[in-house]
């Protein structure tokens, strides 16, 4: 459905000065997000109350316009693409901390919030929000919630969804519904805020939530692990997963990984290993001592060449950031980068690993190897020029067999980062028929005329 | 809409010669740079962010949007700060893209009166020098009142600036002596920049004092002109030639040790964008007619010993060779006075200079350093940004500010000239805040019988 200019009209009308914007310079910039797809919408708008959200809806349902929502657009896989054009709505200027109570170990936030800024509101108290993903400097907790993100820490602490309380948000028809509340403990009927969680604006438009908020532990301590043989850098993980130990993180780096982050941040890692693992363990000194112990006993056994420990809170900072910009160190090898993020049991990343050495190298491609290992949560990442056709295609046979490969050991198709544009067509890997339709009937309900963030995985 | 096209022919000798990266091709669009965007972190919109302005200069690059002048004000609402490609691990530059981009858009849609004045004065060092002589009569007779009622920015004239009432340079032989009391260290040649050469000459003293005072001696190379920084951001490429050509020719055949700035926006253009300018002007006809042939190879190998050997007074004074650790006294004559420190943009994307300033602070005696969290954050200046868009400039500022108070400092401390003028402009007369660089302040630490208020 195109919008017409009345439409477009009283869409402004809606809006104050410098939040309704429809020319095309301006339109450019809401057509992506980190991910290779792009689609202009035909109309932005940047709304500063739940009321005005609601009035948006109404406006969008009564024409049946699509609404795609979008937080700070540093998704990867298109979720807030707007592939059916219509209004884009851009929650970034919703960005109040509304309420921080320790006590009740919960904060109130508007969907613009940025993570880093609710972690630094939560410092001065010693509280922290757990999920933590690459793009925690700007990404917002709106978007953290519509794609239910992750991050290294969440091999411990969960992801997203296991931090949220409550929502309010806007249906399709512009009504305002909450769900949820401020305990921490809550069974009062569906957990309709859960299901929110990764629905990637396709359900209704978030515009607050109530997020738990927990104490920061005491200390951490970071190792960083090399091994020459991969293998056995895989098989570590799992053992130390197996034996009971729970680290914060445990992230496993290939050569070509560790050698692109080299090339940029210069770490001091080593460039000769095959497999590097980046451990993180927190808690009170004693308890980090006793699972650091377990760790090495482990890494020991399964032929670790060297273990250092950071030395400084300050060197810990660098280690971690350094991995936070592998996306963008890897945006720089080639035009395009392709990062995927199947899942699987702990216990399957060794043949996970040996699965996608081996499906690079029957399709010639160029794969750097990084996972959120502890926790199963691959991410192959592919540099590639999709103007090279001839590669293109050889890299889309490759994820197809990847995803499959995935699922034949039991996993999913995405540990974090979500759906959206990149994945849908896999979704008959990991899902029945019947399991769909239950999904879309879920859809259908909230939004009967399928406005919400059309042409996505339901 | 009109389509215009501005992108200048590529040259058959220029096709021969290796091709720039292809800059943009790699943004993988992760939005890392929107976090260290000031103007981002204000707006909060996309459209405001790095990472947009990359998108529409591809966008226009593919011709899928025409040249406007919505096109010309998304892209300038910048502060030129150079951050985002300081945060971005795809290693683009964003810098570079945005100032060839504001060149194409300015050739399109012109530039404001007031900066395209401010241009032509700054290309032309004889027509500076004479505006600044009647400016200063003019600054003397302008009644109180009409310096309270007239502003530029958020800045009324009676804050800003009172002029050198002679131009730095002028008043100072091109060469001063080491002082005889130390063994002669380095020569250094200073490039003092158009703000201090006509504004702040106290820095332009306290520099050549510390120096000196040290056992440097100082060169002034009396035919340095503006390093041509504020015509590049503005698109006045052609305009800027002239002034890099001097300057090259000026630093390239002294016989120095060091180059060294007051001003790291100078700096930056020393060591990072002469190189830059020229190895682009090789692929591009337009700019490369302004260079005789010869001139360009010449020129980009002088420019490289140039680049070589600049260096921004901080980071040198703050180095344990410099000798100044040595030589300051260990107590203050009087008590320190509470003082904080602005980081420019410059100092801290071009030169790294936050932490190696940070150490100068703490040692100077005559200061009591207070580092706050918002030292490193803009200050809304930013070249013209603070005339262009005051409003965004009052915002960032009024946040600064805030903590400035609440830490009761007397002195704030700034290495960047417009960041002075911005500072200095919108403190109230109640503050009571003095704004200056930090090498003043070293300077009357050397002067340990002296008073430590500057």
């Amino acid at each position: 459905m195109t919008m017409t200019l009345e439409v477009k009209k009283k869409l402004a009308a809606l809006m104050g000065q410098g939040r309704y914007l429809d020319r095309p310079e301006e339109l450019a910039c809401y057509a992506y997000d980190a991910f290779l797809e792009e689609a202009m919408p035909e109309a932005v708008v940047l709304p500063e109350s739940t009321q005005q959200v609601s009035k948006i809806m109404a406006l969008a349902a009564a024409h049946n316009i699509p609404v795609t929502a979008r937080g700070a657009g540093t998704s990867i896989c298109g979720a807030p693409v707007p592939v059916n054009h219509g209004i884009v709505v851009c929650f970034s200027k919703m960005d109040q901390i509304l309420d921080i109570n320790t006590r009740d170990r919960y904060a109130v936030v508007q969907p613009g919030v940025i993570n880093q800024e609710l972690q630094n509101a939560l410092a001065p108290y010693n509280f922290f929000y757990p999920p933590d993903p690459g793009s925690i400097t700007i990404a917002t907790i709106g978007g953290n919630i519509a794609q239910n993100a992750g991050g290294p820490r969440c091999l411990k602490y969960g992801v997203t969804m296991d931090y949220i309380l409550g929502i309010e948000a806007v249906l399709a028809d512009g009504r305002i519904v909450r769900f949820g509340s401020k305990n921490v403990k809550d069974v009062t009927g569906y957990k309709m805020a859960a299901l929110f969680c990764g629905s990637e604006g396709t359900l209704g438009l978030v515009t607050q939530a109530i997020v738990k908020v927990v104490p920061k532990p005491d200390t951490s301590r970071t190792l960083t692990v090399n091994f020459n043989n991969l293998d056995d850098c895989a098989e570590a993980v799992s053992d130390i997963i197996g034996s009971g130990i729970l680290p914060a993180a445990m992230e496993l780096m290939d050569k070509f990984v560790v050698n692109t982050i080299e090339d940029n941040a210069n770490l001091g890692l080593d460039r000769e290993a095959e497999g590097c693992l980046l451990i993180e363990v927190d808690g009170t000194a004693g308890s980090c001592e006793q699972e650091t112990a377990g760790i090495m006993e482990k890494l020991t056994a399964h032929n670790a060449v060297h273990i250092e420990e950071a030395a400084t809170p300050q060197d810990q900072a660098r280690l971690w950031t350094a991995r936070r910009s592998v996306y963008g160190v890897f945006a720089k090898l080639a035009p395009d980068i392709l990062s995927e993020d199947v899942t699987v049991p702990v216990s399957q990343v060794p043949e996970m690993i040996r699965r996608i050495k081996a499906i690079a190298e029957k399709h010639r491609i160029t794969v750097g190897v990084m996972a959120h290992a502890g926790d199963g949560n691959m991410h192959p990442l592919v540099p590639a020029d999709r103007n090279n056709h001839e590669e293109w295609i050889r890299v889309e046979k490759a994820f197809d067999e990847i995803f499959e490969a995935g699922a034949a050991l039991g996993g999913t198709l995405s540990g974090e980062h979500g759906i959206g544009l990149a994945k849908t067509r896999y979704l008959p890997l990991v899902m029945d028929q019947d399991s769909r339709d239950v999904m879309a009937q879920v859809k259908q309900a909230l939004d009967p005329s399928g406005i919400l963030n059309p042409g996505k995985f339901v | 809409m009109k389509k215009t096209t501005c992108t200048p022919l590529v040259t058959a000798e220029a096709q021969a010669a290796p091709q720039p990266p292809r800059a943009l091709a790699n943004c993988g669009k992760c939005g890392l740079c929107l976090s260290a965007c000031p103007v981002y972190k204000l707006l909060r919109e996309e459209q405001a962010s790095p990472r947009a302005r990359l998108q529409l200069i591809k966008a226009f690059d593919n011709g899928n949007l025409a040249s406007s002048v919505l096109l010309k004000e998304l892209i300038s609402k910048c502060l030129m700060c150079g951050s985002c490609a300081k945060t971005c691990p795809s290693g683009i530059n964003h810098y570079d893209n945005f100032m060839q981009m504001r060149r194409k858009m300015v050739a399109d849609h012109g530039e404001e009166p007031a900066i395209k004045a401010l241009i032509h004065l700054l290309s032309k060092e004889f027509m500076l020098k004479t505006g600044s002589r009647i400016a200063v009569v003019g600054q003397r007779i302008t009644p109180d009142a009409l310096a309270q009622k007239y502003s530029l920015g958020n800045i009324p004239l009676s804050r800003l600036p009172r002029l050198n009432p002679k131009p730095f340079r002028d008043t100072r032989p091109q060469t001063v002596p080491a002082s005889s009391r130390m063994p002669a260290k380095a020569r250094v040649a200073y490039f003092t920049g158009c703000a201090t050469n006509f504004m702040f000459e106290d820095t332009g003293n306290a520099f050549v004092e510390v120096l000196t005072s040290l056992g440097y001696e100082v060169i002034i190379p009396g035919s340095q002109v503006c390093c041509a920084i504020p015509m590049l951001f503005h698109g006045a490429a052609k305009q800027a030639v002239f002034n890099i050509k001097t300057n090259i020719q000026a630093l390239s055949q002294l016989s120095c040790d060091h180059i060294i700035v007051d001003c790291s926006t100078c700096g930056a253009a020393l060591k990072d964008e002469y190189p830059r300018f020229l190895a682009r002007a090789a692929h591009d006809r337009e700019l490369a007619k302004e260079f005789s042939s010869g001139q360009l190879a010449d020129l980009t190998d002088r420019a490289g010993t140039v680049a070589a050997k600049t260096k921004e007074i901080l980071s040198f004074l703050a180095a344990p060779e410099s000798g100044l650790t040595d030589a300051l006294p260990q107590k203050a004559a009087i008590p320190p006075v509470r003082t904080v420190y602005h980081a420019p943009c410059h100092s801290r994307n071009s030169f790294d200079s936050h932490d190696k300033a940070r150490l100068l602070l703490r040692r100077l005696p005559n200061i009591d350093y207070i580092p706050l969290p918002s030292e490193a954050d803009c200050c809304g200046g930013g070249g013209t940004f603070f005339y262009e868009h005051p409003d965004l400039a009052r915002q960032m500022m009024d946040k600064k500010q805030a903590q400035v108070r609440d830490a009761m400092a007397a002195l704030w401390l700034t290495d960047c000239p417009v960041c002075r003028i911005n500072i200095s402009g919108s403190l109230a007369p109640a503050d009571a805040i003095d704004v200056c660089h930090p090498v003043t302040m070293a300077a009357r630490a050397l002067k340990a019988d002296e008073s430590a208020k500057p």
